[in-house]
């Protein structure tokens, strides 16, 4: 036995270094394309970095951040990414609830539905915004345009005026990203047990009140993990956004992802930009935390 | 050996003696003829190659070496892009091009230039961009490329005749950084027809401007008066802007040095610019830029618009437009200043730095052949067959010359004597702030200018607000390091 034992541990330790050795390379190349961007980035906020007076670029303390916190525009552009963010995945999580509550009722055709919805998440969002505001939203000659005018709404500038702005791209997302939501859903209820509902039934429960005390119960840990999933994509939406509007009307859908763009690639403060993509990336990672500890609340 | 394989012996023929003669009658013929029909794609290659080949310069010096090059997607390259395989036969250097559309052309360049990659050996670079490069030292000075007898032959190359506002343009302190190769100046384009119908004459001042605009402006009937760029970016709203600004007495630059972007001038050039954009202009005009203004005018559902005058091509294009015959071109408006300004623009090629230096002489090669006399008059006057003309010539020997008169009287009424007095007494190399922080004060000034055409903020709170980030921007620092 005790030769045994002696034999195991030299064993259980040559199979945990092969182990890693067969790790390494894939922990490598995390480290390589994910840990070293952000302590570069990290490091990156820290410093006076100006492509256009490069002969005052170094080290530069907290000043990046004692910028963004005097900046208007940061919160301009925060509080968008706050209304963004919040108004796309309550519509998400609401209409892919009811439609996946609508669908799970029907037995014919669940297949093609299931077909037809993720036809939009497929798409590349560059080719949803520019599909949008080519096609769809154009004043006068878009398809939506056509339509509310048809309808006597009128004409609108759906991109081009600020107020409109901001809900035709909260629109856009919305279009894009609830048919995940709607998926994931209609997946859970699939799972849900059929005789809680028979127990419920016979107890005369009403339609809303199994839905309110026992779907919605159960399908908790979907609807976390899909805001969580749609908090961290709305939070760091671009592509449609940039297509659709590029954060204009003037600032009126420049969300924090948008405005860290601007300042880095257009107005090369490198520096500053990297600060506020960091403050974006704590933001991310802060209100993740703290909807997975909700999860495991209860 | 088929014939065995596939049993099918009997179907070789038998070789005769009259068909071995007439077979060899032919053979000699054929070998006979050979020369001649060798010869003729060579002599039309060389016909081609000719005025290249007067050069005195080693064109194969950089043979086998690749040019990539960034250009902006737009028809009237076409011909300048067909013709790149002679230079290819001229000097064995191979040619791609990569077409970025004009808002995204200046990043994707400078996270090249900045990162040292070289994957753009040359680009078609904005002018207020080479501040910047230089700053930085990001690209080549030219003059090591032009005055060296190995790279340039100076008589052949004549750089004397380039347009010197553009060349102008071009340089930093000095320095000459990017060759010009095609530009513009900007111009009043405006129907013929419309204007005769109410009895009105392309503007003399700004105010004339938004009075034909108003007279003109019929949107029950799909007729809007005047429109310019309402596109954000420094070179899209921004291309437009700095006229108004100087025209109405602005001046970018104090006497400290410090950029200066507010102050009831510049609250009088918003309030016209945003006026214009507002009453007279297409739904949906803040986002556009010059293609969608040739286009609208082009359809006929805008009587005018102030833009550069390359976009002429596309509003004579047979295929696509409505108002061939009625086009018409004047010089900018005069502000109340009493200044014409006209934009001072042309795409011009810089040399990357981060290249070997023989990747470097075959971008010069390249830089040579596209804006020699000979490749600006074969693209821009006589462009090959399938392609469209190009009006940009960088050269005033062309842009004087009897051909580009012709040319100029097939585009529209007063097209060459606008866009020659436009460049030659209307441009002002200074008519925006060349510092190596135009990027973010052009991007800054672009955002506050949408900002106040679509209501966002008043001109005053806009321009407030941009000199307040252009400030932090700076430093406090002048302009000028």
């Amino acid at each position: 036995m005790s030769d045994a034992v002696h034999g195991y541990k030299p064993a259980a330790a040559a199979e945990r270094r092969f182990a890693l050795l067969l790790l390494a390379p894939s922990l490598a190349l995390i480290f390589v394309s994910t840990v070293l961007p952000v302590i570069y980035l990290v490091w990156t906020s820290f410093q006076h970095e100006d492509l256009s007076m490069p002969y005052l670029n170094g080290f530069d303390g907290l000043a990046n951040y004692t910028t963004m916190l005097g900046d208007g525009q940061f919160w301009n552009a925060l509080a968008l990414s706050a209304i963004y963010t919040g108004s796309t995945v309550v519509l998400q999580v609401a209409i892919g609830l009811g439609l996946a509550l609508a669908i799970s009722q029907v037995q014919q055709g669940q297949g093609l539905t299931r077909l037809v919805a993720i036809l939009p998440v497929v798409l590349a969002p560059v080719v949803v915004g520019l599909f949008f505001r080519t096609l769809i939203l154009t004043p006068t000659f878009g398809v939506f345009d056509y339509f509310t005018q048809l309808v006597g709404l009128g004409s609108h500038n759906w991109l081009g005026d600020p107020g409109l702005a901001l809900i035709s791209v909260i629109a856009i997302h919305t279009w894009q990203w609830t048919p995940f939501a709607f998926l994931v859903f209609l997946a859970a209820l699939a799972s849900l047990p059929a005789d809680i509902y028979e127990a419920a039934r016979m107890d005369r429960a009403s339609a809303f009140r199994r839905f309110w005390h026992i779907t919605l119960p159960l399908l908790r840990p979907a609807i976390m993990i899909v805001a969580i999933l749609r908090i961290t994509v709305a939070l760091s939406a671009f592509a449609a956004l940039y297509a659709a509007t590029g954060g204009g009307p003037g600032t009126a859908t420049e969300i924090l992802n948008l405005y860290a763009y601007r300042i880095s690639f257009s107005e090369l403060q490198i520096g500053y930009g990297a600060a506020l993509a960091f403050t974006l990336m704590i933001i991310t990672l802060v209100i993740s935390f703290l909807l997975f500890r909700l999860r495991r609340a209860r | 050996m088929p014939s065995s394989e596939g049993g099918v012996r009997h179907a070789v023929p038998m070789i005769r003696r009259r068909s071995l003669l007439r077979s060899a009658a032919a053979a000699s013929a054929g070998a006979l003829a050979l020369p001649a029909i060798l010869e003729s794609p060579v002599r039309g290659a060389e016909t081609a190659l000719a005025p290249y080949l007067e050069a005195r310069i080693d064109w194969q010096m950089a043979k086998g070496e690749r040019v990539h090059v960034a250009i902006i997607p737009t028809i009237f390259y076409a011909g300048w892009k067909k013709l790149a395989s002679e230079f290819e036969t001229l000097t064995g250097i191979n040619v791609t091009f990569e077409e970025i559309p004009p808002g995204l052309i200046r990043n994707k360049t400078v996270l090249d230039l900045s990162s040292k990659t070289g994957t753009y050996s040359t680009h078609f670079a904005d002018p207020m961009y080479y501040p910047l490069y230089a700053a930085n030292d990001w690209v080549e000075p030219i003059a090591e490329y032009l005055n060296n007898p190995k790279l340039t032959d100076p008589a052949w190359y004549n750089a004397a005749d380039l347009i010197p506002a553009w060349v102008a343009a071009n340089s930093y302190h000095g320095k000459l950084y990017g060759i010009p190769f095609d530009g513009e100046a900007t111009v009043q384009v405006y129907r013929t027809d419309l204007y005769s119908a109410h009895g009105l004459k392309p503007a003399d001042t700004l105010e004339q401007y938004a009075g034909n605009a108003a007279a003109l402006t019929d949107a029950a009937h799909r007729i809007w008066g005047a429109a310019v760029r309402g596109f954000p970016g420094p070179g899209q709203n921004m291309y437009i802007y700095p006229s108004i600004y100087l025209e109405f007495g602005g001046h970018w630059i104090d006497q400290n040095g410090k950029i200066t972007v507010n102050g009831p001038a510049a609250e009088a050039a918003v309030e016209w610019y945003v006026n214009l954009d507002r009453k007279y202009a297409p739904p949906g005009v803040q986002n556009w830029n010059w293609p969608e203004l040739a286009d609208g005018f082009s359809q006929g559902v805008l009587a005018s618009y102030i833009d550069g005058s390359s976009g002429a091509p596309v509003v004579v294009d047979p295929s696509r437009s409505h108002v061939i015959g009625k086009v018409g071109f004047a010089r900018w408006p005069k502000g109340p200043s009493g200044r014409r300004v006209a934009s001072i623009w042309n795409w011009g090629f810089p040399i990357n730095k981060a290249l070997s230096q023989r990747a470097r002489y075959a971008t010069w090669l390249f830089m040579v052949w596209s804006s020699c006399r000979a490749t600006q008059e074969r693209t821009a006057l006589n462009p090959p067959e399938g392609t469209v003309f190009r009006v940009g010539v960088n050269r005033m020997s062309l842009l004087q010359s009897p051909g580009f008169a012709k040319l100029a009287e097939r585009i529209g009424t007063n097209f060459l004597k606008a866009v020659s007095d436009s460049i030659l007494h209307d441009t002002d190399p200074d008519w925006r702030p060349r510092v190596p922080q135009w990027p973010a004060v052009g991007e800054i000034m672009s955002v506050a200018l949408q900002q106040a055409l679509v209501g966002q903020a008043t001109p005053k709170q806009a321009l407030d607000g941009a000199q307040q980030r252009i400030d932090q921007v700076m430093r406090g620092g002048p302009a000028k390091p």
